[in-house]
């Protein structure tokens, strides 16, 4: 994984959401944390080109953010919110949909279904109408809708906010044990608290950029001013 | 279509379709309870606009067509296209865009509550009864061996219905766009 | 959401979708060319027999085509009050063919099948910049999808309304309804794009 910032922000008008970042991301597990309205999603939003910068530009293993629309197939995205992840009625047609969408053939797409519900173990999920899924069920059938089409970098926007404590350690090793690059923005600081390298955000500027520990002090720091 | 546009329109045909499931409602000054689906229809013009508004009622089209029983009542499938009223069914993509783009002109930030609530109220009744009901009587009078006159006078007696829908349209429209603005505002 | 397609293995089911559609097309046309009673009766006959012979038991069968029939009827017993009673009788059997006939493709058609032939429909338009033809299948999905959500939603409206010992208007209710669902869309507009879905769209 290769993740490029140069000199990349985002305002709005005379807002400014993330001030200038210039940085290289290739670590294995990156943590982001900040307050709310600190900035860390809106940086997390650059990555898959969801939102565009203002000013400098954003190079994910070699393609500029800003015209491809091929980045979405290196780089899947996690919501927080896990009801409106899930867009089709039964679990198996959501994950079908986005292979089909990338152009796959209805054999294959058969195949890849099978073989990330298998990854999961979440063969059980496949069937069942997302309505009646719990929060982490949600979860991880959207994990399964977004790396089946074989994103090597996956961000996770708070993935378990709206969890409970067994759903939550549930996503949390389901995140330790994913061979993809992970780039985790979290409130749940034991979510990275032993992750090589943590960013920290703070009213659109970034504040601290270190491995977890020393990262999770400044935060301390700053949230409790 | 932006992403969100197409969401947007399907959400509110999801709120269509959950109008015609839930039983029908009594307003506190008509004595029948009336069934809130034709009323989701105008609230789509006031909510969201012409555009989508239209887009919303077009998806609750396909719907109906595919053989699902969306229509109040459990009605759907073809034969909901075949039958004598189809007519209004066919209006309800009419009316939203009608209801909408009147919305969209006539209703302002910057007026009074009663005002905006006003627009909203003339944009439903002009898309939501009269463009709704030239389809309806129209049809009606085409394929079912009355003529216009006599289409006119049976269609008569839902009128003060859709008035009633009209008005609580029109609160519904008001009350969504001072916690939720989403009417594109046109000149 | 349960579909008012029937599994079975009828001449009807066998039919490919795009023929069923085209004959209920010509039907209509052709109904409507003529008004010779011994004809249209013939086509009633016909129909009916076409769609009791798809296998649904005739109870469920009957039930399908009350609400329509109904409305037929009401609509011919008043043409019959001011009209001759050979214009209503035409209406009446003119109308119910064409619904037995719908109702028949609507039974023995997969939901499936309806989205790819719209879609195909689609796809000319598509070209002429106005829609994308995929939308169809994901707009049905979404709408499937959230309908559950949108009548939970409903419901814990309602009991927050009893919880306060408010009584239930449309407006209370209604309101809060819209705004909750749309407040959603930017959540799931936002994953849809994210999962590069719609990929010809900015």
């Amino acid at each position: 994984m290769d993740i490029r910032f140069e000199g990349a922000g985002v305002s709005y008008g005379a807002r400014v959401a993330l001030a200038p970042v210039t940085l290289q991301l290739t670590e294995k597990r990156i943590g982001i944390i900040g307050l709310n309205g600190s900035g860390k999603t809106t940086f997390a939003r650059l990555i898959n080109g969801l939102t565009k910068p203002s000013i400098g530009r954003v190079i994910v293993n070699g393609r500029d953010t800003a015209d491809a629309k091929a980045i979405l197939t290196d780089v899947g995205f996690i919501f927080q919110s896990p009801q409106n992840q899930i867009i089709l009625p039964v679990v198996r047609d959501d994950i079908a949909f986005g292979l089909k969408s990338h152009g796959y053939k209805p054999a294959e797409i058969a195949a890849k279904v099978e073989a990330v519900l298998q990854r999961f173990s979440a063969a059980h999920l496949a069937d069942r109408r997302a309505h009646e899924l719990s929060g982490g069920e949600l979860q991880l059938a959207a994990l399964c809708s977004v790396l089946a089409t074989g994103p090597d970098i996956l961000i996770l926007d708070e993935p378990t906010n709206q969890l409970d404590l067994k759903n939550r350690s549930l996503v949390q090793r389901l995140v330790e044990g994913l061979p993809e690059s992970a780039i985790v923005i979290s409130h749940d600081l034991e979510l990275v608290a032993d992750y090589e390298r943590v960013l920290v955000f703070h009213e659109g500027n970034l504040i601290a950029d270190a491995p977890a520990g020393e990262a999770i002090s400044r935060y301390r720091e700053i949230a409790s001013r | 279509m932006s992403t969100r546009d197409l969401v947007l329109s399907a959400l509110f045909a999801a709120i269509i379709v959950a109008l015609g499931i839930l039983p029908p409602i009594t307003l506190g000054f008509i004595p029948v309870p009336i069934t809130a689906q034709s009323m989701g229809v105008m609230m789509a013009g006031v909510v969201l606009g012409a555009r989508r508004g239209m887009v919303a009622v077009l998806i609750v089209w396909v719907l109906v067509a595919i053989g699902l029983p969306v229509l109040s009542g459990g009605r759907g499938g073809l034969a909901a296209f075949a039958a004598p009223t189809t007519g209004f069914l066919i209006g309800w993509l009419f009316a939203a865009f009608t209801t909408g783009y009147l919305s969209e002109r006539l209703v302002k930030a910057e007026q009074s509550g009663l005002v905006q609530t006003v627009g909203f109220f003339l944009s439903a009744m002009i898309g939501g009864i009269v463009v709704l009901y030239a389809f309806g009587i129209g049809y009606l009078a085409l394929v079912s061996g009355v003529n216009l006159e006599q289409a006119f006078v049976g269609s008569m007696a839902f009128v003060p219905g859709d008035v009633a829908k009209a008005f609580v349209a029109a609160l519904v429209g008001r009350a969504v766009m001072v916690g939720y603005p989403l009417l594109p505002v046109r000149a | 959401m349960k579909s008012l397609f029937v599994e079975g293995n009828s001449r009807m089911h066998r039919v490919s979708a795009r023929a069923k559609l085209l004959v209920l097309a010509a039907l209509g046309v052709m109904l409507f060319l003529t008004a010779n009673l011994m004809l249209l009766g013939l086509a009633v006959l016909a129909t009916a027999a076409i769609y009791f012979s798809i296998g649904l038991p005739a109870r469920s069968a009957l039930a399908r085509l009350k609400p329509i029939f109904l409305t037929i009827l009401i609509v011919a017993l008043f043409s019959l009050a001011f009209n001759p009673w050979h214009v209503a009788v035409v209406a009446l059997l003119r109308l119910t063919a064409l619904m037995l006939f719908a109702a028949a493709v609507t039974a023995t058609t997969a939901i499936a099948q309806f989205i790819d032939e719209i879609t195909l429909l689609a796809r000319p338009l598509e070209r002429l910049g106005l829609l994308r033809a995929d939308d169809v299948g994901l707009a049905v999905g979404l709408v499937v999808r959230f309908v559950p959500e949108i009548l939970d939603r409903y419901r814990a409206i309602r009991e927050a309304h009893a919880a306060r010992g408010l009584k239930v208007r449309p407006t209370t209710v209604l309101v809060p309804l819209i705004i909750l669902t749309l407040r959603d869309a930017d959540n799931i507009a936002a994953a849809i794009d994210a999962r590069g879905v719609r990929r010809h769209v900015n």
